[in-house]
C-alpha cells in the first residue's frame, strides 16, 4: 500500500471537533486498529485539535488543517494552526517543558500535551512557515496485535 | 434548572445527578461547567455526575470536574462519578485525576458514599 493522504479544513472551533474525532475513528476502525487503540487516536486527536483551536487561532474562520497519512505500517496525523498574535511560542521546547512540569493531577488544566505524549507511538511539535504550530502524531499500525 | 442541550438534572433528596448525554469533547465540556457551576450559585454541594451514555471524554472535561470537586469540598460537599466505561476510567487514570474525583460503579453507590 502506497502512502494515501487526505486533508480537512475545519473551523477553530471547538463545535467541529466532535466530527473530527467521529471521522478518524472510523477511518481508524477501517484500517483495522483495536477498539482500545481507537480510543486511544480519537482522544489523542481530541487534544491535539483542542490545543490548536484554543492556542493556535485567532479566530474561527483561520481554521486548523489536518494532513492524514495512511500506509501499511502507520497513520500518521498533522494539525497545522496559524498560530496567535503574543502566543506563538506556546510550542517551544521551553514552554512544553515548563508546562509538562507544572503538570499536576489537581490541575484543571495542562494535561492535553502529557496526555498527547502517553497516547501516541510518536509526536512532534514544531513552529510553522506561517508562525504556527504543525503538530505531528503517529500511530504504528500493528495487523497482528489489531484484533481487540 | 433541569438540564441543557447535553446534561439531564435529577435530584435524590439533596443530592443532583446529572445524566450527561454526549461524548464530552470541548465543546459538550463547555455545557457541563456552565451546568456545574449553576448548581454552585444555588448553594448545592453534592453532585453526582453520571456517565453511563458517555463514550469519550478530554482533559478539558476531567480538569473542568476535578476544579469542580474541589470548590464542592471547600462548601463541605462532594461531586463522585459514576458508570465510567474502561476507555474514560482509563483516561482519568492516565491523567492521575481519579486519585481527586472519586469514581463508583453505580448510581446506587455514588449516592450511598455521601
Amino acid at each position: 500500500m502506497k502512502k494515501e493522504r487526505i486533508e480537512l479544513n475545519v473551523p477553530s472551533d471547538v463545535f467541529y471537533l466532535e466530527s473530527v474525532r467521529v471521522f478518524i475513528g472510523k477511518l481508524s476502525e477501517t484500517l483495522r486498529f483495536s477498539k482500545k487503540r481507537i480510543a486511544d487516536i480519537q482522544l489523542a486527536l481530541d487534544e491535539i485539535c483542542t490545543n490548536a483551536v484554543y492556542h493556535g487561532s485567532s479566530c474561527a474562520s483561520s481554521g486548523i488543517q489536518l494532513q492524514i497519512s495512511v500506509d501499511t505500517s502507520s497513520l500518521e496525523i498533522v494539525v497545522s494552526d496559524k498560530g496567535r498574535e503574543g502566543i506563538q511560542d506556546w510550542s517551544t521546547s521551553e514552554k512544553l517543558a515548563e508546562i509538562q512540569a507544572n503538570r499536576s493531577p489537581t490541575s484543571e488544566r495542562g494535561h492535553g500535551l502529557y496526555l498527547i505524549d502517553c497516547l501516541t507511538d510518536v509526536h512532534k511539535l514544531q513552529t510553522n512557515a506561517v508562525g504556527g504550530t504543525d503538530v505531528t502524531a503517529i500511530f504504528y499500525r500493528d495487523v497482528q496485535q489489531e484484533n481487540g | 434548572m433541569t438540564g441543557t442541550e447535553f446534561m439531564n438534572i435529577r435530584e435524590n433528596q439533596d443530592i443532583k445527578i446529572i445524566d450527561v448525554k454526549a461524548d464530552l469533547s470541548s465543546y459538550a465540556a463547555s455545557d457541563l461547567r456552565k451546568v456545574l457551576e449553576e448548581l454552585l450559585t444555588e448553594k448545592v454541594n453534592k453532585v453526582v455526575v453520571n456517565f453511563e451514555d458517555v463514550g469519550h471524554i478530554n482533559s478539558t472535561a476531567v480538569g473542568t470536574l476535578v476544579g469542580i470537586a474541589k470548590r464542592l469540598r471547600q462548601n463541605g460537599g462532594d461531586l463522585k462519578l459514576c458508570n465510567l466505561t474502561s476507555t474514560l476510567t482509563r483516561t482519568f487514570n492516565l491523567i492521575g485525576a481519579s486519585s481527586v474525583v472519586e469514581i463508583y460503579e453505580s448510581e446506587k453507590s455514588a449516592i450511598a458514599a455521601f
